[in-house]
């Protein structure tokens, strides 16, 4: 990026016309409900995977509020004027906030949603390969979503998010329903994951090789071979769970000669790496968050890349690490332990590059920048704290505790949620065409950082005290870190509302949006915001997505513009005939 | 709201971070927590300090050029790549040497039986004593093995630094060596306390302190298992001398000649976990509540019925399972084995008293 006078040259996109913008070129309900553009599929996907977040956070609440007192505070045994005692009610919540925060909003949030809208702009392609299988994975998750709420309609679920058995197998809750529910949302998150894959591999534009990708690119390659992977062997573990209880065939249930810890085995084995679909997206939100708003090339590129696959490799041999207590040999036990330390270089090498990224660079503290420090705060407790459970004498000690609940809670909330509110306001300009108020962004931001931290913090003393988690009640002695808990969760709803209503304000009244906001050279930031139906008039030309030599601070018109195209162009390696479908024209 | 005796560190004994530490474990597991608390500690501390001044120091005007476009350093990138490497080695040894001495319990070590079902505890004694509280002897190495009658459950007590599941279909194994024994409290207080509980079931929370006199320490269920998960904890008292400990056992092993079967049928009613399911006062719980069930007709699940008589409670007592309650689910687990003949006859006394 230079300042002082204007080359000559500059490109500016300009504003897109009302039949020029994917979210008005067409109107009614079946052109958004039949579409085949991955732009309104992420716009859908984003406001269904909110919508389950607002759910799940209300549910949050809940938890947090009736923990406010020993012996519980907000459920009664004639809450709501049902006669369902106290207890079931807090489990049933706490089970139900589990689920539906992991398999309907951190599981697809970043992919899904930012993923759908964000892959074929950023490869500058017209859409992903295959759009027909993109929609259908949209109704998948519809469905799924469905049947949770379905589960929560009927009988309630009180297994907790895990199902573990063989208290899933006996308890006359809706472990049908809500298995039925995670089964074909593991469909939809299938889907997703290998539409990505095969749209990375074979629509790359001419010149953008595999290490020209933005790394969000990779993040989300990384992750959809996970998803790939991983999500198979939970499906089938869901129909297992479901056989054993309507057939008792014996596989997890020791009264019909199961065992439970294969169960556990089964679980993890997917679960764990789901936990890398969780956080890998957010390390690839991150990473374009901080170059972009540093204004400075990311630092060591090739590392950061490297680690997102190492990480999707090595998260699939640590499962164990969940199971330290359960009954295993001490061999098994040492080496899943020796294992799970492996993944965490690949994460401290992330965090050491983002700040090399910002050293020496040109900060604006916009409000995804003010989200991505967040990040590297929180993920930094989340990551270090998991070092105590990765070792195995203090996991003794902090497994299943209030230790790992703070823990998770740093990497999934602190980590993916973060991540995910930072790239919704780094994106939203580009999605919807408003820029919304910065200092309603940046407060949000600060008032969610307060939040977390007394939601949190406290957690990590009240496990290592010894307070086991998924208690409803709990001994007196607790109370004082739990109501400093409880009283952060009531600042960090507040401080989540406040980025909605931020966002939702400018779709009414924010400022028409540049193409280039922030002085990104990405490739969605060359085309209009919102963008064009086709995304790009032709295939764009590709640079190296971190040089910010020639984007330029137009003062005058106040816009981040781009000198065209100074920047070397990598010569041609396909042949004449490219792809129609690779953002040439048709 | 707030009592001072509830603050962190309104305790001189606690550190902010742990409980005390009353077994051999809790030392080393201790150690190996604040080192890794100090290793991640420095990083920590490092990393915002970096991330707060730079965010400072290269804050800059709309359109000015970063300072330096440096993309790469492979041998510094190489330096933070494998540096830390070793000290996550030093953990994960430190770590796995401290947890092989959690695993094997020394030869002869005192043995304990343990039984956790939905939702409370029964320690075996042997000899045919059992009873919920885990009574332990000073300096003994003690090994427990562990059963559940259910579901998964896992016993865990804060002040050993010492956790394991009992997963259903296996026994499971632990042991520790307690170290601190637990001190007794003066006869006026037991007394006190006594008088002002009355009949009804003592309430550990409250007065710290054990229907004996022992202070204790905390023993939870870790593992989530159902409606009352949070109420399945029971106490440990560490006894000095093998004669108290033994005095403490004989004391429990059956109903004492002064004490009526009722009220031992009631004591057996609050300590043998039948109060987690049965109320005493009509509600309904996971089973049927006792409130005039003696004498009383039910139906049962297969469609008959029963009247309910001292052999159709000795019989539900020993095979739960035979003649089940209708719009009761099948779940409760079998005592055989686990009262005496005396037991159940204490029972089926105490429940009459509650059909009068």
């Amino acid at each position: 990026m230079s300042a002082g006078t204007l080359p000559s040259n500059v490109r500016d996109p300009g504003f897109p016309t009302e039949r020029e913008n994917y979210l008005t070129n067409s109107k009614g309900f079946l052109s958004w409900f039949c579409t085949l553009d991955h732009k309104r599929i992420g716009v859908m996907y984003l406001i269904g995977t909110v919508t389950a977040f607002l759910i799940g956070g209300l549910l949050a609440l809940g938890i947090r509020l009736h923990l406010f007192s020993p012996e519980g505070w907000l459920f009664t045994d004639n809450w709501l004027g049902s006669s369902v005692d106290k207890n079931t009610i807090y489990n049933q919540v706490f089970t139900l906030h589990g689920a539906i925060m992991v398999f309907l909003f951190i599981i697809p949030s970043i992919p899904a949603a930012l993923g759908n809208f964000l892959v074929p702009v950023m490869l500058g392609a017209k859409d992903v390969a295959f759009p027909r299988l993109n929609l259908s994975s949209f109704y998948l998750w519809m469905f799924g979503a469905l049947f949770f709420i379905g589960a929560l309609l009927s009988s309630g679920l009180d297994t907790g998010w895990t199902f573990y058995t063989p208290y899933s197998t006996t308890t006359d809750s809706s472990v049908i329903l809500a298995t039925l529910g995670a089964f074909i949302l593991g469909f939809s998150s299938i889907f997703t994951g290998l539409n990505f894959i095969v749209t990375i591999n074979t629509m790359r534009p001419p010149g953008m090789t595999w290490f020209k990708m933005p790394l969000f690119l990779w993040a989300t390659y990384a992750t959809s071979i996970i998803q790939v992977l991983a999500t198979p062997v939970l499906g089938i573990t869901l129909l297992l769970l479901i056989a054993e209880r309507v057939m008792q065939i014996g596989i997890f249930d020791p009264e019909f000669n199961g065992d439970p810890v294969t169960y556990q085995h089964f679980f993890w084995f997917y679960s764990h790496p789901a936990v890398y679909i969780m956080i890998l997206p957010a390390f690839g939100v991150i990473s374009e968050l901080i170059s972009v708003h540093s204004h400075k090339h990311i630092f060591g590129y090739r590392f950061i890349a490297y680690s997102s696959i190492a990480i999707a490799l090595l998260g699939f041999l640590v499962w164990g690490h969940h199971m330290f207590t359960a009954g295993m040999s001490s061999l098994t036990t040492i080496i899943f332990s020796a294992l799970t330390f492996t993944v965490s270089v690949p994460s401290a090498i992330k965090v050491f590059n983002w700040l090399a990224t910002m050293y020496k660079g040109s900060i604006s503290l916009t409000t995804p920048m003010c989200y991505a420090l967040s990040f590297i705060f929180l993920f930094t407790i989340g990551g270090l704290t998991g070092l105590f459970l990765g070792t195995l004498a203090t996991d003794l000690h902090l497994h299943d505790t209030y230790f790992v609940v703070a823990h998770f809670h740093y990497v999934m909330v602190g980590g993916t949620l973060i991540a995910f509110l930072g790239g919704v306001f780094h994106w939203w300009p580009k999605m919807f065409g408003r820029l919304y108020n910065e200092w309603g962004g940046r407060l949000s931001a600060a008032i969610v950082f307060i939040g977390f931290n007394l939601t949190f913090l406290p957690q990590f003393v009240l496990g290592s005290r010894g307070m086991p988690r998924r208690y409803a009640t709990y001994d007196p002695e607790f109370a004082y870190l739990h109501q400093m808990s409880t009283i952060g969760a009531l600042i960090l709803g507040i401080g989540l509302l406040i980025a909605l209503v931020v966002l939702i304000a400018s779709l009414v009244n924010g400022k028409r949006s540049p193409a280039n906001p922030w002085g990104a050279a990405t490739l969605e930031f060359a085309c209009t915001s919102p963008p064009p139906y086709y995304n790009f008039e032709r295939a764009p030309v590709v640079g190296d997505p971190y040089d910010f030599h020639d984007i330029f601070w137009d003062a005058e018109n106040e816009r981040y513009v781009t000198a065209e195209p100074e920047r070397e162009i990598v010569p041609q390696t396909v042949p004449e005939e490219s792809p129609a479908h690779a953002g040439g024209q048709n | 709201m707030l009592d001072h005796n509830q603050l962190p560190l309104a305790d001189v004994n606690k550190s902010l971070w742990f409980p005390e530490q009353a077994s051999s474990f809790a030392e080393g597991v201790d150690w190996v927590y604040d080192t890794i608390l100090y290793i991640s500690l420095v990083f920590f501390v490092g990393i915002v300090i970096a991330l707060v001044w730079f965010a400072i120091k290269y804050h800059k005007k709309k359109g000015e050029p970063a300072e330096s476009q440096t993309s790469h350093h492979t041998p510094l990138e190489l330096l933070w790549s494998i540096g830390p490497s070793f000290l996550l080695v030093y953990m994960f040894v430190v770590g796995a040497i401290s947890y092989l001495d959690m695993r094997t319990p020394p030869e002869g070590s005192y043995e304990i039986g343990v039984e956790a079902y939905k939702w409370g505890w029964t320690m075996d004694y042997g000899g045919g004593t059992y009873h919920p509280e885990l009574h332990l002897l000073l300096d003994e190495p003690t090994k427990l093995s562990m059963r559940s009658s259910d579901v998964i459950h896992s016993l865990f007590i804060p002040a050993f630094r010492a956790k394991k599941d009992i997963v259903p279909g296996r026994y499971n194994y632990m042991w520790f060596k307690p170290t601190v024994a637990s001190e007794k409290v003066s006869d006026e207080e037991l007394a006190k306390a006594k008088k002002a509980t009355g009949t009804d079931a003592w309430d550990y929370d409250e007065y710290q302190f054990t229907p004996d006199g022992y202070r204790f320490f905390d023993l939870y269920c870790a593992e989530y298992c159902g409606k009352s998960h949070s109420e399945m904890q029971t106490v440990v008292v560490v006894h000095e001398t093998q004669e108290e400990l033994d005095a403490w056992i004989k004391e429990k092993a059956s109903r004492p000649d002064d004490v009526a079967p009722e009220a031992w049928g009631k004591t057996l009613y609050n300590q043998r976990g039948c109060a987690s399911c049965h109320s005493i006062d009509g509600s309904k719980r996971v089973g049927p509540s006792f409130k005039d069930l003696a004498g009383s007709t039910h139906a049962l699940a297969d469609g008959s019925s029963v009247t309910v008589d001292p052999n159709y409670i000795r019989e539900s007592i020993l095979e739960p399972k035979a003649k089940v309650v209708a719009g009761y689910n099948p779940v409760m687990p079998s005592y055989k084995g686990q009262l005496s003949d005396d037991d159940i006859d204490s029972i089926i006394a105490y429940l009459k008293t509650l059909a009068e």
